[in-house]
């Protein structure tokens, strides 16, 4: 605490020698701005930049031959949130979905990893970005054969009447997967997953394995040592996982495109279509706006709730 | 030599065509584009910054001070952008023999690239430079007919001159030649026709034949597994076809009609999905019984699995092109014009047709092909008899206004 | 303060062992620590005594042997249900909770009604009340400690295992908090197994001290006891400062007379190793501060009776309180000696001939097959 103190103030008559040495010490100071430079400026140009065009093309109006220009069309706004919001609610359900189910199979793997491996640790981290080595793509297309129709997952949940009760719920169709919105979400679920393990891995391997000890110690059984000690602590890394997870989900349109079906489109799949097919792009300027704001609020809420602003 | 005498060309196309040869500066100077972004970028963070980021108008006149700018007799070289497996490969798999043939006669070099896999990926990685009048750095670029046609009329493709092109003029099949987007082939050539027909899998139907749209979306037993083309002539085109409708000459009530029908379809679940290129695989294993599919793709898989079958639907089909295009601004146009009528010499076009699979758009390859490849010779999805030919149409060309108000009712038929 | 409430019982371990694969970190053995005891288990790092004090807690699983506590064996049970509690080297404290948060810890766990008035009352008990709000990293090494020592008290455990608890403590707090452990244990009455290297920690606070070595107990009892009557040279070194000689037997009786370095020595019979053959070997030792010095030149350097060995100074320091010399002598070549500073004296200065003499009570012997040097190496290691 007195430590960072800073040192006291020299005496006055030393004042005007003083006054080269306080010269050094800003340009001392002014170390770390000019270190933050590069990051600040690839900003700008690559982030700021961007933002502030794709802004400006939202309130655009015209096509491509006539040119577009700035009206101030804010209708763009009301309009795409209108015809697309069936699009936006899927997209949130859908990344939510994944986001939960990659929670719930990545902790357990991160808390393997992190307590339990031993020397297999580094090898199972490996093999956790190891799907990364691969293009997402092509990820997404071995979806389509191990989910195919008549093949052996369909045919296990069949057997076990799973695909009844799916199917009643909307969630698959008749006796298929593919092109229903499980198959996007498990999709999604596995594309984002090592979002989810890395962060938890990295937040529970912070945690003292003597708290766990203290927590025996102290008359905890192993489930409330998890619930009262590991879960708490991880919480950073449940929140990462989570963010990581669901933001890029939210905006992804590959598993939608190729795993789904008509009804299962996300909004990434309409901006696509309106940047590339339409040429309609103030409103897909304004779907992307409309799924940052929609997902900066969500996340906003998220965080207050979940009481970890101090944790991140 | 001459273009093809456009004798049925309308009045627009008339004028269209005149534009096109008086010429004139592109609106967008690498200049101005320059000052847009330097505006936004001083005015960074106020609301000010954003009605100086307007994005100025394409369209552009004529190609004229481009064709100045030729530097094909002192750089013998020409860089040509094609999709991938559209060229033929050597035993080697290395070398590409008829490309390297060309460069032995003519001492001009081909940088050869595979980088198109998606018409609006490609043209959304070459509209910047072509909007600000730049280089593409692409001598030769091969795009889909509706692609082709809104750069052409954007004014994004040099044209090409006849005396150039003697075999292309000569040998340009009958159906290819005037295309109401591009009349008298003046900025364009075909470097392969694709035609949309339907495909089936046997086995996954019990051995029915499924020759008809009708029958893609009416046939109760064959819900769930009928998959459409995401690409919106195709489909709506061959809908068009069933419904006794001319994709060439169509109105919006006629559009419209088409979209409904195949609504029916999404909502009854007769159709499963509309696909990319991604439909092959599920059609193959059957998850997909029957569907829309490119005439290429279904002789690659006839070869892997003997229960996929085509069929000519009886109301005609869908026929559009790959075609050459010279950028604007392009540096070697000469040798690009050079490249494309050597592949419009008979011997040279049986050798590609034998490897690709496609559509020949050539004259006389059937000659040439029966001597070396009969099996392909009398394959009609590659060079299509007379009574194929005469099924085939193609989708007329769409304004822009039409282009958007079709794509945006096609993007909500299939979800997005 | 609060009633004891334990039942009672001593904890007793039964010929208990662990190995790790090949190497065996605690030989078996047996140990009794009586009920409200403060046990030490004193020794130098890697002896086995914090894997001790882990298999009594249960977080370490015993590879023979067993623990019983008052009479009932909870070798088996998980160290949640063991009525058991330990401060942990560093404290383990839950970064997440508050103080209270973590002094309650143990009682919510098992469903405790009236939390906040006990967790109140042991934060009087380690004068932490103003600090109940504060997190884990808000407080000083010390009070962390004592949050330590809080959290497992309040449960009142019927053993309170202590792991190097002042290990990370400067020198200042670490005396202090001495004191306050042990002002702790004598409120409370609960048995304390304190593991510790530090020999001075140990013998400061326990009554009772196991010194262990290589993952054996060389020599159990009182402070004093261990530190008058090492029975292994391990020991003597260990706790103190010893200097060993090597001499020979010469007679037996009630005092043994020895030879060395030229000289005889003697020593009462009763702080021998068992038999003592005239001609066999022994190590006598006297520690530091129970020899006097007088410069050879003195007319009269000591009273008849005691024990006298010559020799020379070598090297002298000055430490406030006392002048430790070291001495060459015919019967060790650095033998050590502690004066007190009561008055000035001349004539000891380097290179000084001067007598040694001590009282022959205060002499020990120790078996002469031993190393002689045990123990001083880990002294300095620990340190």
């Amino acid at each position: 605490m007195s430590a960072t103190d800073t040192p006291p103030a020299p005496p006055a008559e030393e004042a005007a020698p003083a006054r080269p040495v306080r010269g050094r010490s800003l340009r001392k100071r002014l170390v770390p701005y000019w270190l933050l430079l590069p990051g600040i400026l690839w900003l700008l140009v690559f982030f700021a930049l961007p933002m502030v065009y794709q802004a400006s093309t939202s309130v655009q109006t015209g096509s491509l031959e006539q040119g577009f220009r700035v009206t101030w069309h804010f209708r763009t706004y009301a309009d795409a949130f209108a015809d697309y919001y069936p699009q936006f609610v899927r997209s949130l359900l859908y990344a939510g979905t994944a986001t939960l189910l990659c929670l719930l199979l990545g902790y357990p793997l991160a808390y393997l990893i992190a307590f339990r491996a031993g020397r297999w640790r580094n090898l199972l981290l490996v093999l956790v970005i190891a799907p990364f080595f691969t293009s997402f793509l092509i990820r997404t297309l071995a979806w389509k054969t191990i989910l195919a129709d008549g093949g052996a997952v369909v045919d296990a949940l069949e057997g076990l009447h799973v695909l009844d009760v799916t199917s009643r719920l909307g969630w698959t169709e008749d006796n298929r997967i593919l092109a229903t919105p499980m198959a996007v979400v498990c999709g999604l679920t596995y594309n984002f997953l090592p979002f989810m393990i890395l962060p938890l891995y990295t937040s529970l391997d912070r945690i003292d394995p003597r708290l766990h000890e203290a927590a025996g110690d102290l008359y905890a059984t192993p489930a409330a040592t998890f619930r009262t000690v590991t879960l708490p602590l991880s919480m950073p890394g449940v929140v990462a996982g989570t963010l990581l997870t669901f933001i890029p989900a939210s905006g992804d349109y590959v598993n939608a495109e190729l795993l789904g079906s008509t009804d299962t489109k996300m909004v990434g799949s309409v901006i696509q279509s309106q940047f590339l097919r339409v040429l309609d792009y103030p409103t897909a300027a304004a779907l992307s706006f409309i799924l940052m704001a929609v997902v900066l609020l969500v996340v906003t809420v998220y965080i207050r709730r979940s009481g970890t602003e101090d944790l991140l | 030599m001459q273009e093809y005498e456009a004798e049925r060309l309308s009045a627009p196309q008339l004028a269209a065509m005149r534009r096109s040869l008086t010429g004139g500066r592109g609106a967008l100077t690498r200049r101005s584009l320059l000052r847009a972004s330097g505006a936004c970028a001083l005015a960074l963070g106020g609301l000010g910054a954003l009605s100086a980021c307007g994005i100025p108008p394409a369209a552009r006149e004529g190609d004229g001070a481009a064709a100045s700018d030729d530097h094909s007799a002192r750089e013998k070289r020409v860089t040509f952008s094609n999709w991938t497996e559209y060229m033929d490969v050597g035993e080697d798999e290395r070398t590409r023999p008829t490309l390297q043939a060309f460069t032995e006669r003519t001492g001009i070099t081909v940088k050869y690239t595979e980088d198109i896999n998606d018409n609006v990926e490609f043209f959304g990685k070459i509209k910047p430079q072509l909007a600000a009048g730049q280089d593409t750095g692409r001598d030769l670029i091969v795009v889909t007919d509706w692609l082709a046609a809104r750069v052409i009329r954007l004014g994004w493709a040099q044209r090409l001159d006849p005396a150039n092109l003697p075999h292309a003029f000569a040998n340009l099949s009958a159906q290819f030649r005037s295309p109401d987007w591009d009349p008298g082939r003046a900025h364009s050539y075909p470097w392969t026709g694709i035609p949309a027909v339907i495909a089936y899998n046997a086995k996954a139907t019990g051995g029915r034949t499924v020759d008809s749209v009708t029958q893609l979306l009416d046939d109760p037993r064959l819900k769930g597994r009928v998959s459409f083309l995401s690409e919106m002539r195709d489909s709506v085109g061959l809908t068009l076809l069933d419904m006794g409708k001319d994709p060439a000459s169509f109105t919006d009530a006629d559009y419209d009609a088409a979209i409904g029908r195949l609504r029916e379809g999404v909502e009854r679940k007769q159709i499963r999905r509309f696909t990319g290129n991604d439909y092959t695989a599920d059609l193959s294993k059957g998850d997909i019984a029957a569907c829309v599919a490119w005439a290429g793709d279904i002789i690659q898989l006839q070869a892997d699995n003997p229960d996929i079958r085509y069929a000519i639907p009886a109301a005609g089909y869908v026929t559009s092109t790959d075609n050459l295009l010279v950028p604007a601004r392009a540096r070697h146009k000469t040798n690009a014009e050079k490249l494309i009528d050597y592949y419009y010499e008979p011997p040279v076009a049986a050798r590609l047709a034998a490897y690709i699979n496609y559509v020949c758009p050539v004259d006389g390859v059937a000659a040439e092909l029966a001597k070396t490849d009969p099996a392909t010779a009398s394959n009609t999805l590659i060079l299509p008899d007379r009574p194929m030919a005469a099924k085939s149409h193609s989708f007329r060309s769409l304004g822009p206004q039409e282009e958007t108000a079709y794509e945006e009712k096609f993007a909500a038929l299939i979800g997005a | 303060m609060t009633q004891q409430q334990t039942t009672g019982g001593d904890v007793r371990l039964t010929g208990i062992s662990k190995a790790y694969g090949s190497f065996t970190a605690v030989h078996p053995l047996d140990l009794t620590v009586p009920q409200g005891s403060f046990f030490a288990l004193l020794g130098a790092s890697g002896c086995g005594k914090t894997t001790t004090l882990r298999m009594i807690a249960g977080l370490e699983e015993a590879s023979t042997g067993t623990v019983s506590l008052g009479g009932t064996d909870i070798t088996a049970l998980p160290p949640h249900k063991r009525p058991v509690n330990t401060v942990f080297q560093s404290y383990a404290l839950f970064p997440h909770l508050d103080v209270t948060e973590n002094i309650a810890f143990g009682l919510r766990r098992r469903r405790v009604t009236s939390v906040r008035e006990r967790v109140a009352e042991m934060l009087e008990l380690v004068q932490l009340g103003d600090f109940a709000r504060r997190r884990p990293h808000q407080l000083s090494g010390g009070q962390q400690q004592r949050v330590a020592v809080a959290r497992a008290l309040i449960n009142h455990p019927q053993v309170l295992l202590l792991d190097e608890p002042l290990g990370a403590l400067d020198l200042k707090l670490r005396r202090r908090m001495q004191l306050e452990l042990k002002r702790i244990q004598t409120e409370v009455g609960i048995t304390f197994v304190h593991v510790t290297h530090d020999q001075e920690e140990a013998m400061t606070m326990a009554d009772t001290v196991a010194v262990m070595n290589a993952g054996r107990v060389e020599q159990l009892g009182s402070p004093a006891d261990l530190y008058e009557n090492p029975r292994t040279t391990f020991v003597a070194n260990f706790l103190g400062t010893s200097n060993l000689i090597e001499a020979e037997i010469v007679s037996a009786g009630t005092d043994v007379v020895v030879s060395a370095g030229g000289g005889t020595l003697r020593l009462p019979g009763s702080r021998c190793p068992a038999p003592t053959p005239p001609g066999g070997r022994l190590l006598v030792g006297i520690r530091p501060e129970k020899i006097s010095l007088a410069p050879a030149t003195d007319a009269e350097p000591a009273a008849d009776g005691r024990n006298r060995v010559t020799g020379r100074i070598t090297e002298s320091s000055f430490i406030g309180v006392s002048t430790q010399y070291v001495v060459e002598s015919p019967a060790g070549k650095a033998l050590q000696v502690y004066e007190q500073n009561v008055e000035h004296r001349r004539g000891l200065a380097p290179g000084s001939e001067v007598v040694l003499h001590w009282d022959p009570a205060h002499t020990f012997a120790l078996d002469a097959t031993q190393d002689m040097d045990a123990g001083v190496q880990s002294v300095e290691d620990a340190a």
